[in-house]
């Protein structure tokens, strides 16, 4: 988390570039399409959205069903990727994980990016003893390495899915806090705000007319990143029983739950994994895509 | 499997007699029995490292339950009497024992040269003092000597001990075999308290050397220990490896010589690996599902007789355990005496007898309950899944409610705030007074493990099974309250579960016991 | 002005910018500490006397701990006891300082921090500077997406693999813990530090890339190359150098990351370390403990943004005087 929040330190210095608004236009589209990241990106991102949301559909079997006297099959026609200990096919609970995991990371996301940016543009914006304490908040929480935050309030505010959107929405606003703190911070004294203000403009107007339309970009291609990272906290922590629980199908338990059996039947452990790499090369691009489309990144 | 957990064994409040008839019948699991055997001649010398999954916190024998320090302290200190891998009672620190007709007077005759590690010579007055310090704890021993003792005296040549109860009390044997009844010498040795526990001095084969309470322990062999040669090893390391996996890779490896924990799953993987052995025994430990009998749902017998009938325990106890453990359909398990576990008394797999039974009860539609467990332990989440998916079957919707150790503890036994949970009951020593006592007593401390669960016919049996003498009188007693039991279905015996432990190769003569730990007298390694 | 004076000049400088900073800080990191576990649902007398304490042992624990005190009383005692012992109590399982705990398992976290930062930086230094001198071309591209792929592999899991390929297959390194001997530990150190550096790479030879761009557009470069200085030489010497300064205040943050890395890779590896106590201590809500590592952590993280800040301001004369761009962009 701080490596991809520390990722984005340089592109804050370069939030300049926004303030220039439209000059030399070309639309979102055209740029995002010329862009091979955007393009695979979206593709990838897509795809596994696809799956998430059809896995009803997709997955050959009931994810949950199990036949206690068929554990751990190999691969069949039946079972393309075998079965778990329970007899469940494996396959099929990849694909429910890949809903159960990724509507916890974009829900888990949701409420540091809206609270993240507010606080971020009205600190950078507004400046002052707001600013300051609003930098002092940030550093303190920055000072905490994520996982062990993290894993402190998931264990204060109890396993599971709770305790998961708890602990990211106290930690997790904290990266956009930053980059658009440090973006307003810019605008603040670029002519066409000063112009704006000169001409009456309430602030709270300007901060949602002018300033937020310049930074959301940034902070959207921030959101990717972190609904990456937010997604192998979430796999993290219930690997470390600390998540997701069972029954429902998640890549970090499915990979625990694999980890006996990794010198006999290493794939147990190792397709989940994939899954989730995948998944990470996907948002990556997708974010890189983003910001080369919008040229903040 | 288990979690890094400290295991909680459960506490246990009544004791019980001995005399076991244990005939072990080490099935299908095709493994090297309780003791890894060889025919070579023992080598001595050298050190065993064994991998725990827990450290040793404490070795104070008389305030310890938890399974890290008792099979810590089972090596320093010992007891009158102890049992065998099969849980038959055998004297020990008594050479013999003499219980009078009206069991009212027991006489221990102490074994000629014992001596603790600092060599001074075991006497009466060690024994009386130990006993006293322990029924003096009361409610800070959590496995009290609860026989309704009179008096505790040393003969006038100091090598005897006599015990006199106010009533018969058959368990007593089986409650002084216990490790929280070792022996330590008189006033401490003239050492404080704390100072003694925390470097003992007793008649164990191994006596305390480095001691890190949140890492490894090393023991030095006792060159006093009353059993001449032994033990083998120069030294025994418990090495913390917090992890079961890791512990399996690493015996593997040949890092640790031997592992305290097995994960089911891998027991034929290191069966077929010529570098490594495993040692398995019956425990005293069962599987169970218990209700919570004063729920809205589970009050209503047929319920609880539905779902019993709509598990299918074989399945389970397969998939589970990898055929480690054996189907369970009896409280009592075959490792303690008067099991009834082939009595036919347990309700069978049948999901239409289930249905039917669940169509008497007052919610023939079904409902939704939770299912409570602690989280961290991959077998009793896998168990709780297969509940849960053989109740759908019978229109009952189980939602798992997977607690911390912490919050399970205070929902669960301190507020009897839950459904149904999976759990597991454990005999500390073999008479089957102190699982029943434990399961099914009202008035105990356990309030029938947590079920509520009361039936006055079934308390009055198990004040029977206290005072008769062991025998057909007895074994009839249990059998009567295990048929109640498996008829009222307050809790379901779903397996009975093996101690399993691994070593290398190199290692010879490790014995199991069914409590869970290892006696390493007999133990060697090649060099 | 006199060598001397200059030099004090500096180093007060640079001491007002880092207290400044560093108090507001410390305070929020006590609070978040101190609160952190107040929100602990259920007793955590309770929770560390089990399953057969009596309702009067439970209360004799909340009093020997102060639950039964007032929030603000138990703060005051929280700060005072931090100040006077610096640690957060003792243990409820192990009945000992939480600093004495932390400070026996540290060596072996540090270990592992340290080698993860080496690993990080012999990976993610050369990376750049190929990148940098190939801006564009297809390697350039390479380094930028492969690396990332890191990003999205979970520590633990990366560790597992490590463990299959190099420690149980290969049987180069340990499968876990921690030998004893002179170089053992290191050696059993590599892949959880390996595992750990996954992560922190991609995000560094992004940055260092884009300094090592910047840097080598300056105008003093192009003087360098009109003076036909050698390029590799110009490369190593000069750009690298200055590109460093930014790139050593992004590590700085990184160790943070790497840490709670770390922690986690611990339990994967079975070392006994601060992390596989974090854990212990979250199994039997040992909550002293929890607390105590939560804070040691800040604080070590807090020390290293400051030498990091102390350093770049020694190397790069330029920043003595400007304000501090360094926990917060």
């Amino acid at each position: 988390m701080m490596a991809a929040r520390s990722a984005t330190r340089g592109s804050a210095a370069t939030a300049e570039d926004v303030d220039v608004p439209r000059a030399g236009y070309v639309p979102f589209w055209r740029r995002a399409l010329g862009s091979r990241s955007f393009v695979a990106g979206a593709t990838l991102f897509g795809a596994l959205l696809v799956v998430a949301l059809l896995a009803p559909v997709l997955a050959p079997h009931d994810p949950s069903t199990q036949n206690l006297t068929g554990g751990l099959q190999t691969s069949s026609a039946d079972h393309l990727l075998g079965t778990d200990q329970l007899g469940r096919d494996i396959l099929s609970r990849l694909l429910f994980a890949a809903r159960t995991d990724l509507r916890i990371a974009v829900t888990a996301a949701a409420f540091p990016f809206v609270f993240g940016v507010a606080v971020g543009i009205i600190a950078g914006f507004v400046g002052g003893w707001v600013d300051a304490v609003v930098s002092r908040v940030i550093d303190t929480v920055i000072a905490f390495p994520f996982y062990v935050i993290v894993i402190a309030l998931v264990f204060a505010v109890g396993v599971g899915e709770p305790g998961i959107y708890a602990a990211f929405a106290l930690v997790g606003w904290v990266g956009y806090a930053r980059v658009m703190r440090a973006s307003a911070r810019t605008l603040r004294s670029a002519g066409w705000v000063a112009a704006a203000r000169g001409g009456g403009l309430s602030t709270p107007r300007v901060l949602v007319r002018h300033v937020l339309p310049n930074v959301l970009p940034q902070a959207v291609v921030l959101l990717m990143t972190e609904i990456l990272l937010i997604m192998v906290a979430v796999v993290t922590l219930g690997y470390l029983g600390l998540g997701v629980q069972p029954p429902t199908p998640d890549w970090g338990t499915m990979i625990a739950d694999g980890q006996n059996f990794i010198t006999t039947k290493w794939w147990l452990s190792a397709v989940p994994g994939l899954a989730i790499v995948y998944t990470g090369i996907s948002l990556s691009l997708f974010a890189d895509g983003l910001g080369d489309a919008w040229r903040v990144a | 499997m288990q979690s890094p957990l400290i295991p909680l064994r459960r506490r246990a409040l009544k004791i019980g007699v001995a005399v076991i008839a244990a005939a072990l019948v080490l099935t299908g699991c095709a493994t090297d029995a309780s003791t890894s055997s060889s025919a070579e001649s023992p080598q001595a010398g050298g050190t065993i490292t064994i991998g725990r999954t827990a450290s040793v916190t404490s070795f104070d024998v008389n305030k310890e339950i938890t399974a890290n320090n008792a099979f810590a302290i089972d090596k320093v200190f010992e007891s009158l009497v102890s049992f065998d891998s099969d849980g038959k009672i055998i004297p020990w620190l008594a050479s013999d024992y003499t219980v009078s007709d009206d069991g009212l007077t027991y006489v221990f005759t102490l074994r000629d040269g014992v001596k603790f590690s600092d060599g001074t010579a075991l006497t009466a007055k060690d024994v009386v003092f130990s006993l006293e310090r322990h029924l003096k704890l009361g409610a800070d021993a959590p496995l009290p000597l609860d026989a309704p003792i009179t008096s505790i005296t040393a003969g006038s040549d100091d090598t005897s001990v006599t015990i006199l109860l106010k009533s018969a009390y058959t368990p007593l044997l089986a409650e002084l075999a216990s490790f929280s009844n070792g022996i330590y010498p008189a006033d401490f040795g003239g050492k404080s308290e704390e100072a003694f526990f925390k470097s003992p001095v007793a008649t164990g084969p191994f006596v305390v050397s480095e001691w890190d309470t949140n890492g490894d322990l090393t023991f030095v062999k006792n060159t006093n220990y009353w059993q001449p040669g032994k033990p083998y090893i120069d030294k025994l390391v418990y090495k913390l490896v917090a992890d079961d996996t890791q512990l399996l890779q690493q015996v593997q490896a040949g890092q640790l010589d031997a592992i305290d924990e097995v994960p089911y799953s891998n027991v034929t993987e290191l069966q077929n690996n010529a570098s490594t052995t495993v040692v398995t025994n019956k425990s005293w430990e069962i599987e169970q599902v218990f209700f919570n009998t004063k729920n809205k749902y589970f009050s209503d017998e047929h319920v609880r007789r539905a779902i019993a009938q709509a598990i299918d325990r074989a399945g389970l106890t397969q998939a589970v355990t990898f055929g480690t453990g054996t189907v369970a359909n009896s409280l009592i398990p075959p490792t303690i005496s008067y099991s009834a576990t082939d009595q036919g008394y347990a309700l069978d797999y049948d999901v239409t007898a289930a249905k039917a039974e669940l169509a008497q009860s007052a919610y023939p539609d079904g409902f939704a309950v939770s299912l409570a467990i602690k989280a961290g332990n991959s077998a009793v989440a896998q168990e709780a899944q297969i509940v849960q998916e053989a109740l759908k079957q019978i229109d009952i919707t189980v939602t798992i409610d997977s607690l911390e150790v912490a919050t399970f503890q205070e929902q669960v036994y301190g507020n009897l705030d839950y459904d149904f949970m999976i759990n597991s009951g454990q005999s500390d020593y073999p008479d089957p007074d102190e699982l029943v006592s434990f399961q099914a007593d009202p008035e105990g401390w356990s309030q029938s493990y947590w079920t509520s669960y009361t039936n006055p016919e079934v308390t009055t049996l198990i004040q029977q099974g206290r005072v008769t003498a062991s025998g057909d009188e007895r074994q009839s007693i249990y059998f009567d309250i295990q048929k109640i039991l498996a008829s009222e279905v307050p809790y379901i015996p779903l397996y009975f579960t093996s101690t399993i432990k691994a070593s290398t190769s190199k290692v010879h003569d490790l014995t199991l016991l069914p409590n869970g730990s290892i006696r390493f007298q007999d133990a060697w390694i090649e060099q | 002005m006199p060598p001397f004076r200059h030099f004090a000049v500096m180093v007060w400088r640079v001491l007002r910018r880092a207290l400044s900073r560093v108090v507001p800080v410390a305070v929020g990191v006590v609070v978040i500490v101190f609160f952190l576990l107040r929100l602990v649902p259920g007793d955590p007398a309770r929770a560390v006397l089990g399953d057969t304490a009596t309702q009067e042992s439970v209360d004799a624990l909340r009093a020997q701990l102060g639950l039964d005190l007032p929030l603000w009383k138990q703060f005051v005692d929280f700060v005072l006891q931090l100040v006077t012992r610096f640690d957060t109590g003792d243990s409820l399982v192990y009945h000992e300082s939480t600093r004495v705990l932390i400070a026996e398992r540290a060596p072996l976290s540090l270990g592992i921090v340290a080698i993860a930062v080496i690993v990080t930086l012999l990976v993610a230094i050369p990376l750049a500077v190929i990148a940098a001198s190939h801006k564009d071309g297809p390697l350039d591209h390479l380094i930028r997406v492969v690396p990332t792929v890191g990003l999205g592999m979970p520590t633990f899991w990366i560790g597992l693999l490590l463990i299959i390929v190099f420690a149980v297959t290969l049987k180069w390194f340990p499968v876990g813990g921690v030998g004893t001997g002179a170089l053992e530990p290191w050696r059993s150190f590599v892949l959880p530090a390996i595992a750990v550096s996954f992560a922190a790479v991609p995000p560094l030879v992004r940055s260092l890339r884009a300094q090592l761009l910047d840097v080598m557009d300056a105008d003093f470069v192009t003087t360098l190359r009109a003076a036909h200085i050698p390029e590799r030489r110009i490369q190593f010497r000069h750009i690298l150098r200055n590109a460093a300064v930014p790139s050593l205040n992004l590590f700085g943050v990184n160790v943070a990351y790497l840490i709670g890395g770390t922690l986690v890779v611990e339990k994967v590896f079975a070392i006994n370390g601060v992390g596989m106590l974090l854990f212990n201590s979250i199994s039997s809500r040992d909550f002293p403990v929890v607390q105590g590592v939560a804070l040691y952590c800040a604080i070590f993280v807090v020390v290293i943004t400051l030498a990091v800040d102390a350093i770049s301001a020694v190397i790069d004369p330029r920043l003595r005087a400007a304000p501090s761009h360094l926990v917060t962009a």
